[in-house]
């Protein structure tokens, strides 16, 4: 028999959890209710399905090439998120594995510019990409992030455990250096990789800033730009809005929920 | 017959594809490419315009870009900033609040019209806004001519008919407010307490704004200022407006029946008529006006929107060659907006055309779109200049303090304090 103070408290943790789940998955499931429903009912607040999800379906597939559009929006989170991966993973590893003063210090700065706020870059970045020529390119969204300070930043954390009895046993195994990172750091870190994955995926798919001054023409839009424009206007109509969100949320859920175990390993920082 | 015309027809689209294909290279380098914010309202419009020009000038063709609001205006804030005009697009939609801080903090990045359009055609106070040292910019769109919406048939019950409503001042609207309470117990207006909306509303009726001409604040000693807030407190303290946060749930107010009438622009027309289930329970009165106020007259404007061509535009004669043939003058055109967009133009001369003169079934077979546009001409123009986004934060921040039964004369003195210290 457990002491009824203990049960008072177990009960009492689970009325918190059960209140911290309902408040994070509300807004999940009035995104699905809503698709469903007319925006008349939306504005309404009715909380129950209703019978419109064909029409908004076939209003949102009518008011943007949404084929194209995807096939953007995938192109740029995949091309950018295997970039990113490899060249700040590299970085990452590079930082921790072959220390020097001077190494240290770049990496000091770099943690710095952490601190600059996107808005501030954008003007020059601007410029930049209209210099090369690359404006309204996939090139101009996704050069600019493949290396991303938080990931390298993530990985020299994660490079921390990687055991160097490793490196060295592979080095007098006749490893050249690349070959490590390639064949011995990057299968025992996959955990670590997994985990990235998600966040890099995630930053790219939901771009919105850049991509809005960068792209210029309807052909090269992404998904956050299209479900943007269907939120505004003087009588924007929400169910669609809805479907829009649907749609931008679930291959970021689909990776995560492929992803999650490792994705949890990774958080941990766990080398098997 | 019909067949004939059918083959005939044929006949024609085969020929119209023949000629488009021929013309594909040169269409190319006649490109218009327009930004705008509204797929339903302005690009519709930019759309049935266009396809006017294009039955005279085949060549033309149109690229379309909807963005959303905002976003549209941070895109073309960044391009103008970095001095890269690779990709701007020949002609820009610009909300009129903002048409003077574009002009003067990026001065030669829009063309001006002056000469190429007859501006006396159209709404005084519309070319007032896109002015600047005697050069106007704009080619004028959207009205944002105010009314009060009400709902006829609730305020009937009440006992209060048309004419009740016909030019009253805001304290009559608050005692109506008050008799609705009473004998029907609901709510008269929704209010968004983070929203500018009716001191602009009011402001602009009695051609005040908080500028005047050269930019200097107008916030102390202005007694239409003052009169304004006083009017709003008033309004918020006697028990007949309901508290709403946010565009969607203040509309929806409205819509739903749960708070009976608004003031607001010609363009909510759209968001009211969406719901075919109340037609003809809806009226629109004359704007209210500030009774202390001589100057104030029953109209105002709120919102409303402008088309600009860029100087640095590659198709720049063929965009303003577009806009002055269809925009400048096509009275038939604004008849056709008006219909299927409800997009009440500035043009004046539109008001004489069929459309305008109809009744509508939803508004109780009221000639509303007539009535619009007699105050949209009445409307006092004013000079919004550059700063009015802050000097509404100013505003906004106070509104608290004013609801709450504050002193006027502090309040005032505390947002013209912060207006001059944002704007010097």
């Amino acid at each position: 028999m457990s002491n009824p103070l203990a049960l008072i408290g177990r009960g009492a943790t689970y009325v918190a959890l059960s209140l911290a789940a309902f408040v994070s998955v509300f807004p999940f499931f009035w995104m699905v209710i809503g698709s469903t429903n007319t925006n008349a009912d939306l504005i309404r607040g009715k909380a129950t399905p209703g019978d419109a999800l064909w029409r908004n379906i076939e209003v949102f597939f009518t008011s943007a090439d949404l084929p194209r559009v995807v096939f953007n929006s995938f192109f740029i989170a995949g091309v950018g998120t295997v970039l990113t991966l490899l060249v700040s993973s590299l970085a990452g590893y590079g930082f921790e594995v072959f220390r020097s003063r001077t190494r240290e210090r770049v990496f000091a700065v770099m943690l710095l510019m952490l601190s600059v706020p996107f808005a501030a870059l954008m003007i020059p970045l601007f410029i930049l990409m209209a210099n090369l020529k690359l404006m309204n390119s996939y090139q101009a969204i996704i050069l600019p992030s493949v290396a991303s300070i938080f990931i390298i930043f993530y990985f020299r954390q994660a490079t921390k455990a990687f055991p160097h009895e490793l490196r060295d046993a592979a080095r007098i195994d006749g490893l050249k250096e690349w070959q490590i990172f390639l064949f011995v750091y990057m299968p025992v870190m996959r955990s670590t990789y997994a985990a990235a994955t998600i966040i890099v995926f995630m930053t790219h798919w939901n771009n919105y800033l850049w991509p809005l001054i960068v792209l210029q023409t309807n052909d090269m839009k992404t998904l956050p730009l299209v479900v943007a424009t269907l939120s505004q206007g003087y009588t924007p109509d929400f169910a669609v809005v809805m479907v829009g969100s649907i749609f931008a949320t679930l291959p970021t859920l689909i990776i995560f929920f492929l992803l999650q175990r490792r994705f949890v390993e990774g958080m941990l920082g766990a080398v098997k | 017959m019909s067949s004939n015309t059918t083959r005939r027809g044929f006949k024609l689209a085969g020929a119209l594809a023949g000629i488009s294909m021929l013309s594909i290279s040169v269409a190319a380098a006649q490109q218009i490419t327009v930004w705008c914010w509204d797929p339903n309202f302005n690009g519709a419009t930019m759309e049935e315009a266009f396809s006017r020009y294009q039955a005279q000038h085949p060549d033309a063709t149109i690229d379309i870009q909807v963005f959303d609001k905002a976003a549209m205006e941070q895109k073309l804030q960044a391009q103008l900033a970095s001095g890269s005009t690779d990709g701007l697009p020949d002609i820009v939609l610009v909300e009129d609040y903002r048409a003077q801080k574009y002009l003067l903090s990026f001065p030669g990045a829009f063309e001006p019209l002056t000469g190429k359009i007859d501006y006396s055609a159209f709404a005084p106070y519309k070319v007032e806004v896109s002015t600047v040292d005697g050069q106007t910019y704009s080619m004028p769109f959207d009205s944002g001519v105010t009314g009060l919406f009400y709902r006829s048939d609730a305020l009937a019950e009440a006992g209060y008919s048309a004419a009740d409503l016909e030019n009253i001042t805001w304290d009559q609207l608050i005692e109506i407010g008050k008799g609705v309470k009473e004998k029907t117990g609901k709510t008269l207006l929704p209010i968004d307490p983070n929203a500018s909306d009716l001191f602009r509303i009011m402001m602009q009726s009695a051609g005040s704004w908080y500028f005047d001409a050269s930019g200097n604040p107008t916030i102390a000693d202005n007694p239409v200022f003052k009169s304004t807030l006083e009017t709003y407190q008033r309004l918020l303290t006697a028990d007949i407006t309901k508290p709403v946060a946010g565009w969607t749930e203040y509309t929806g107010s409205f819509t739903s029946g749960d708070t009976l009438a608004t003031p607001t622009g010609v363009w909510m027309t759209a968001t009211i008529k969406a719901n075919p289930d109340q037609s003809g329970m809806w009226a629109v009165a004359p704007i209210p006006r500030l009774g202390d106020i001589d100057a104030s007259v029953n109209a105002s404007n709120l919102g409303g929107s402008s088309w600009y061509v860029l100087s640095s535009a590659p198709e720049k004669e063929t965009a303003i060659d577009f806009l002055a043939s269809v925009w400048g003058q096509d009275v038939d055109f604004y008849q056709k907006i008006l219909v299927n967009q409800g997009a009440l133009g500035s043009l004046l001369a539109a008001r004489e055309g069929e459309a305008y003169q109809a009744s509508d079934e939803f508004f109780g077979g009221e000639p509303v779109w007539q009535n619009f546009s007699t105050w949209l001409a009445e409307i006092p123009p004013v000079n919004y200049g550059i700063f009015t986004e802050e000097a509404d934060a100013a505003v906004v921040a106070q509104i608290p303090a004013i609801t709450g039964g504050g002193n006027i004369d502090e309040i005032v003195a505390q947002i013209d304090a912060q207006v001059r210290q944002q704007t010097q």
